[in-house]
C-alpha cells in the first residue's frame, strides 16, 4: 500500500512541518488573534482582498444565476406572496405618511429636533468567504474596526467583526462564535450558542435561560440584550423554534436565526459603542453621518463628521 | 521545483483559493475544496515529496490566514493529507477513475482530521454549521474535480502531454 521510494526526506520534512502548523496554533490561541499572528492576517487579506473583489464581480452573476435555478419552483410562489404583501405594505405606507406629516408638524411647533446620538454605519459587500468567515470590501480606510457589530440590510444581527485589513475585514457570524450572545425573549434573559452538528437541516442555535420564570413560545423574538457588551441592545437575532416551559429554574429551547449568512450580499457594521472620549471631550462633533450610495453590485460609502450647532 | 513549474504552481494555487473563496463559498450543493486538491494533484507530479509537502502546507496556510479559524490548522491538515497522497499515489495511478475515487478518499481524510484536529482545539463552530455534511459533499465534489482536472494538471506542471494518459 505505502511506497518507499522517492520519499527518504517526505517524513523528516512532514514531521517538520506538523511541528512548526503545531506551534502557530499554539502561538494564534495565545495571541488570541493579535500580535504577529494578526499582523500576518491583515498583510495576507490586504493582498488577496482586491483580488477576491475582482472575482466576486466576475463570480456573483454565476452564483445568482446557478441560486435562481435551483429556486425556480418556489419563486413563482413567492412572487405571488411578494405582491400581496406588496399592496398590504402600499396601504400601510399611505396611512403611516399622514401620520409623519402630523409629527413633523408638531416637531416644528415644539422646536424639536432630532435627539439621541446615532450609531455611524458602513454598508459593505460580501466578497468572499472561508468556512463560516465572511469577508467584506470594507476595512480600517472605511472605518470598520474589529469587534464591531454587523447587521443585514433588515437589521438583524449577523455576526462581528474578527479582523481587519485596510479594504477589507473578516466577520465571523453569530452561528459561528464560541461564545454565547446574551439575549433576552420577553423579559427574560439567555445565553444563544451555536451548535456545530446539528441532526436538523435548518439554521438553529441553542438558547439557555439559567433563572426562567415563564414559559417561552414558539415564534417569540430573540433580541440582543442590554446586558451584552458585545452588541447594542434590541437587535433581532431570531424566532424560537417550539415551546418550552422551566424545568426547575432554567429552561433550553432553540432558535432560528432571522439571518442565514450563507445568502448575504450586503452588511451593514455598526459604529459600536459611540466613542465616549470623543463625547465627552468635543461637542461639536456629537455624530458620524454616514452616506451610502448602492448602484447594482457597487455599493460605496462616506463616512462625514457632521458638526452640531 | 523552480522556474515554470513554480509559476504554475503558484498561480494555480491562487486561482483556487479565489475561486474557492468566492464561487464556491456561494454554493451550498458544490463544494469542492480545491486548494486540498492541488497537494493531492501535486503529489502525482515530479515535483520533490518535500517540495510537495511544503506548497501543501503554504496555501493551507493562505487559507488559514483569510479565514478566521486557528492559524495553522488547515496547514496542517493539507501537508498531512498530500503525505498520505506521497505514499499512496503508485495506486491511484491506474487510470482517470481511479485517480478520481483516491482524490475523494484523500479528501475525506482531511475533511475529517479538520474537524477532528478543529474540535480539539475548539474551532469547530468557526468550520461551518454543516460538519457532518461537509464530510460528505467536499470529497463527493472532489472527486468529480479530480477525475476531471487531474490528469491535465500533471501534464502541465511535468510539461508532459504523456503522462497520465489512459486509453
Amino acid at each position: 500500500m505505502l511506497t518507499g521510494k522517492k520519499s527518504d526526506r517526505a517524513l523528516p520534512t512532514l514531521i517538520s512541518l506538523l511541528v512548526v502548523g503545531v506551534l502557530l496554533m499554539t502561538f494564534d490561541v495565545r495571541l488570541e488573534g493579535g500580535g504577529v499572528v494578526g499582523v500576518l492576517r491583515t498583510g495576507t487579506q490586504t493582498i488577496v482582498s482586491p483580488l477576491q473583489r475582482l472575482a466576486s464581480y466576475v463570480v456573483n452573476p454565476i452564483s445568482t444565476a446557478l441560486d435562481s435555478l435551483s429556486n425556480v419552483a418556489s419563486l413563482r410562489e413567492q412572487n405571488a406572496e411578494l405582491t400581496a404583501e406588496l399592496a398590504e405594505a402600499q396601504a400601510a405606507l399611505t396611512a403611516m405618511q399622514d401620520q409623519i406629516a402630523k409629527l413633523e408638524l408638531l416637531e416644528q411647533l415644539y422646536n424639536l429636533g432630532e435627539g439621541g446620538a446615532q450609531v455611524g454605519r458602513t454598508v459593505a459587500n460580501v466578497i468572499g468567504a472561508v468556512d463560516a468567515a465572511l469577508i467584506i470590501d470594507k476595512g480600517t480606510a472605511d472605518g470598520v474596526v474589529v469587534r464591531q457589530p454587523v447587521i443585514d440590510t433588515n437589521g438583524y444581527l449577523v455576526g462581528t467583526v474578527t479582523s481587519v485589513a485596510s479594504g477589507s475585514a473578516t466577520i465571523v457570524p453569530i452561528t459561528a462564535v464560541r461564545q454565547g450572545i446574551t439575549v433576552q425573549t420577553g423579559s427574560q434573559t439567555g445565553a444563544l450558542t451555536s451548535q456545530a452538528f446539528s441532526s436538523e437541516m435548518t439554521l438553529t442555535m441553542v438558547l439557555d435561560i439559567f433563572t426562567a420564570r415563564e414559559p417561552v413560545l414558539a415564534g417569540d423574538r430573540v433580541v440582543t440584550s442590554a446586558g451584552s457588551t458585545r452588541y447594542p441592545a434590541g437587535l433581532p437575532v431570531g424566532e424560537i423554534v417550539e415551546d418550552a416551559s422551566p424545568e426547575s429554574t432554567s429552561l433550553t429551547t432553540t432558535v432560528r436565526p432571522f439571518v442565514d449568512p450563507d445568502t448575504l450580499r450586503i452588511v451593514v457594521v455598526l459604529a459600536w459603542p459611540p466613542d465616549p472620549i470623543a463625547a465627552t471631550t468635543d461637542d461639536t462633533v456629537t455624530e458620524e453621518d454616514t452616506t451610502t450610495t448602492t448602484s447594482g453590485e457597487e455599493t460605496t460609502t462616506t463616512t462625514t463628521p457632521e458638526e452640531d450647532g | 521545483m523552480r522556474g515554470r513549474p513554480a509559476l504554475v504552481i503558484g498561480v494555480t494555487i491562487l486561482l483556487a483559493v479565489l475561486v474557492q473563496t468566492t464561487l464556491f463559498a456561494r454554493l451550498r450543493v458544490v463544494t469542492p475544496d480545491l486548494v486540498l486538491l492541488i497537494g493531492i494533484f501535486l503529489s502525482l507530479t515530479r515535483i520533490r515529496p518535500e517540495a510537495v509537502l511544503g506548497v501543501a502546507f503554504i496555501s493551507g496556510l493562505v487559507v488559514d490566514l483569510l479565514g478566521a479559524s486557528l492559524l495553522g490548522l488547515r496547514a496542517v491538515v493539507y501537508t498531512i493529507v498530500a503525505y498520505i497522497a506521497i505514499r499512496t499515489k503508485e495506486r491511484a495511478e491506474l487510470g482517470r477513475a481511479t485517480i478520481a475515487i483516491w482524490g475523494g478518499l484523500l479528501t475525506f481524510v482531511g475533511v475529517v482530521l479538520l474537524i477532528l484536529v478543529g474540535t480539539l482545539f475548539g474551532q469547530i463552530s468557526l468550520l461551518g454549521e454543516n460538519a457532518a455534511s461537509r464530510m460528505i459533499l467536499v470529497p463527493l465534489a472532489n472527486v468529480a474535480v479530480a477525475g476531471l482536472l487531474a490528469p491535465t494538471f500533471v501534464r502541465i506542471v511535468d510539461r508532459d502531454r504523456t503522462a497520465l494518459r489512459y486509453p
